[in-house]
């Protein structure tokens, strides 16, 4: 591995640079204060600032929905369409892990070839960034990142610090070997220590989760289990908008008048209704409680007892969406036995008054 | 093995006949949907309509009339599968909001004051499922172009069709929105049926429910959800009703008085 150094003015000339060969896709703000990874045409939309896209990186590797591949008499003609050539600049450290996550799910044991061609043809240009309310990738040590990226910018001052995480990167390096200077000083050094410390400071959510597999199976007949399912929308986006969900629903579109069907994907959820159910009508997780057990059981126990981290990365997504206040903090919380204001506690009040 | 061609009515009880345009609209489908089909019944898009033995009739719109039972009678004896299409023949519409006999009567006098009907009886309006079987549903209000066709495809080649049991919020999110309900707005996407794409919230409209109530839909908690933002109690329980139709009684249930 190997840092240098880039002068901020040459941020943008650096991407247009590399990106003449594939497209770039970068954080651009869609609504007031909430983002989007989008493709770039014009350099000035990228926010540099920005703390979280409402869908998380997933959507490039698997979008919500595709098309896998038609059906046809004689076999499938495979459909990799979405798998273009990307530079996806502007990762946050949270989502870095949150496709190391993805990856153990649709590479290790099987090999998914639509994640992966969309993988392999995707370079990650890593950002670092500042918290808010809602983010915990300290509590999830998902704010450090040692693999997953390509480059990696540290911002300082005037300059940012640039890790090198791969030969493709190192390859990116050397298209514009004038932008970068390997004399990193002792003062940047220490520009980049203080930063990181105010940082680790920034965080206004600390979560326990090293507590949590044990008190999700303490509590598992507990009735908050209850109050939240009374309160959830069963509207799913919390799923949709996690990093590390991914579930998945394959549907055949017949084509009119074709002996074809195109056979396509989107992402599913396990807090909707439809989820458990399986042929013949029967639901296996009626109850929306029940759902939101399993939710909570994957982001805060499986995984952490197979792999001793949870498959939750700290982004704040589920706390910046979900309208009834169900979210990995007030969860973790409840399990601790806190008393919060939130709306299911509320609710759970009105309704048993 | 070619079979013959499947024998398809498509029948309007009363609505807006918007579901029936919608088919109509299907332009570039349309030699398609004739070639491969042998449609018996479209009084909108031909007058050689025949009243015989049917594999499939779709039907539009609510039961409103002594004739509509009648005609829905007539046309669940001569039809294998029966498809409620849109919102009124499946929930009864927004013409069916009024579950309430004495509530519908009264309504009925301030729209038409004492008058007699002469041609036929009007009734309060209800569901087919309420007079017959009902095989398949597709909601909407109007019923949306690419369900239709996937539907129709699906039909041709025996297959059941697609199911909605997900709320408008799943294709919302597909589409990266911002949560509207989340911000204080008056959305009923997470009790509504999704397969329309989530069109107005791309649109920066919150969703008024127009693909009718979604299975296992949370109306309690969005009640209270909605109450606590500060919106009217009657404000909610109308936008709740207007597209629920005779569903809505099920669902004020639900809502603690
Ligand atoms: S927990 Fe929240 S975001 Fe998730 S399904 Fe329930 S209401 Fe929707
Ligand atoms: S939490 Fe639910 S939707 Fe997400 S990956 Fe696990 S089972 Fe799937
Ligand atoms: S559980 Fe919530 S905070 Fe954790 S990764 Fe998923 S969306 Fe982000
Ligand atoms: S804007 Fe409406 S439809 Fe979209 S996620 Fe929010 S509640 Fe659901
Ligand atoms: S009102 Fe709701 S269901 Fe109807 S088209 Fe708009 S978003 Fe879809």
């Amino acid at each position: 591995m190997k840092i240098v150094k880039l002068k901020k003015e040459n941020l943008f000339s650096f991407l247009e640079a590399i990106s003449e060969e594939a497209e770039l896709w970068a954080p651009v703000q869609k609504y007031e204060n909430k983002h989007s990874f989008q493709l770039i045409k014009d350099f000035s939309q990228i926010d540099l600032k920005y703390t979280r896209t409402i869908l998380p990186p997933k959507k490039l590797f698997l979008p919500p929905t595709f098309n896998m591949f038609l059906a046809t008499e004689q076999g499938y003609e495979e459909d990799f369409s979405h798998a273009t050539k990307k530079i996806l600049f502007g990762v946050h450290p949270c989502d870095i892990h949150g496709l190391l996550i993805l990856d153990r799910f649709f590479q290790h044991v099987f090999d998914d070839p639509y994640y992966s061609k969309a993988r392999q043809n995707t370079l990650i240009l890593g950002l670092s960034c500042w918290p808010d309310e809602n983010c915990m990738c300290k509590s999830t040590n998902t704010h450090i990142i040692e693999e997953g990226y390509d480059l990696f910018f540290s911002e300082l001052e005037n300059d940012y610090l640039v890790w090198i995480g791969s030969s493709q990167g190192d390859d990116c390096i050397r298209i514009k070997p004038g932008f970068f200077d390997e004399d990193i000083t002792d003062e940047d050094i220490q520009i980049y220590i203080k930063w990181q410390n105010e940082r680790d400071k920034a965080f206004q959510v600390d979560i326990n989760f090293v507590a949590m597999p044990d008190l999700m199976e303490l509590k598992y007949e507990n009735p908050i289990w209850e109050k939240l399912g009374d309160a959830c929308l069963a509207c799913g986006s919390c799923s949709n908008v996690c990093p590390t969900c991914n579930c998945y629903n394959v549907l055949d579109k017949p084509l009119l008048n074709k002996d074809t069907s195109e056979i396509g994907r989107c992402w599913d959820a396990c807090t909707l209704e439809s989820y458990s159910e399986v042929a013949g009508g029967e639901n296996f997780r009626e109850k929306r409680a029940q759902r939101l057990k399993l939710w909570y059981t994957h982001k805060l126990q499986a995984y952490i007892s197979k792999y001793g981290k949870p498959a939750c990365v700290g982004c704040g997504r589920c706390a910046s969406t979900c309208p009834v206040d169900i979210n990995v903090q007030t969860v973790a919380k409840a399990l601790e036995g806190k008393d919060m204001d939130t709306f299911w506690n509320r609710l759970s009040k009105e309704v048993t008054k | 093995m070619k079979k013959d061609k499947l024998k398809i009515g498509i029948y309007e009880l009363t609505g807006c006949a918007g579901c029936a345009l919608l088919i109509l609209d299907c332009e570039n489908e349309l030699v398609d949907i004739f070639q491969a089909a042998d449609i018996q019944s479209f009084l909108m898009a031909k007058s050689d309509n025949i009243d015989g033995e049917l594999d499939i009739a779709l039907v539009e719109g609510s039961v409103s009339t002594e004739k509509d039972i009648e005609e829905l009678m007539d046309i669940r004896k001569r039809a294998e599968i029966v498809v409620a299409i849109g919102l009124c023949s499946m929930v009864g519409g927004i013409q069916g909001r009024f579950c309430d006999e004495k509530e519908w009567k009264e309504n009925f006098k301030k729209v038409y004051g004492d008058i007699e009907m002469t041609h036929t009886k009007p009734i309060q309006s209800k569901p087919i499922d309420a007079y017959i079987k009902v095989d398949y549903y597709l909601p909407g209000c109007p019923i949306g172009k690419e369900q239709f066709l996937n539907f129709f495809t699906r039909m041709l080649r025996g297959n059941p069709p697609e199911r909605y049991p997900q709320p408008v919020c799943v294709e919302c999110k597909y589409n990266e929105n911002d949560c509207l309900l989340k911000n204080g707005i008056l959305c009923l996407g997470p009790l509504t049926s999704g397969g329309c794409g989530a069109i107005c919230i791309n649109h920066n409209l919150p969703c008024v429910g127009c693909w009718g109530p979604v299975e296992g839909g949370n109306w309690t908690s969005e009640y209270y959800l909605l109450k606590e933002k500060g919106f009217d109690d009657e404000l909610i329980k109308n936008k709740m009703a207007n597209f629920s139709g005779t569903k809505i009684a099920e669902v004020s249930e639900q809502l603690i008085k």
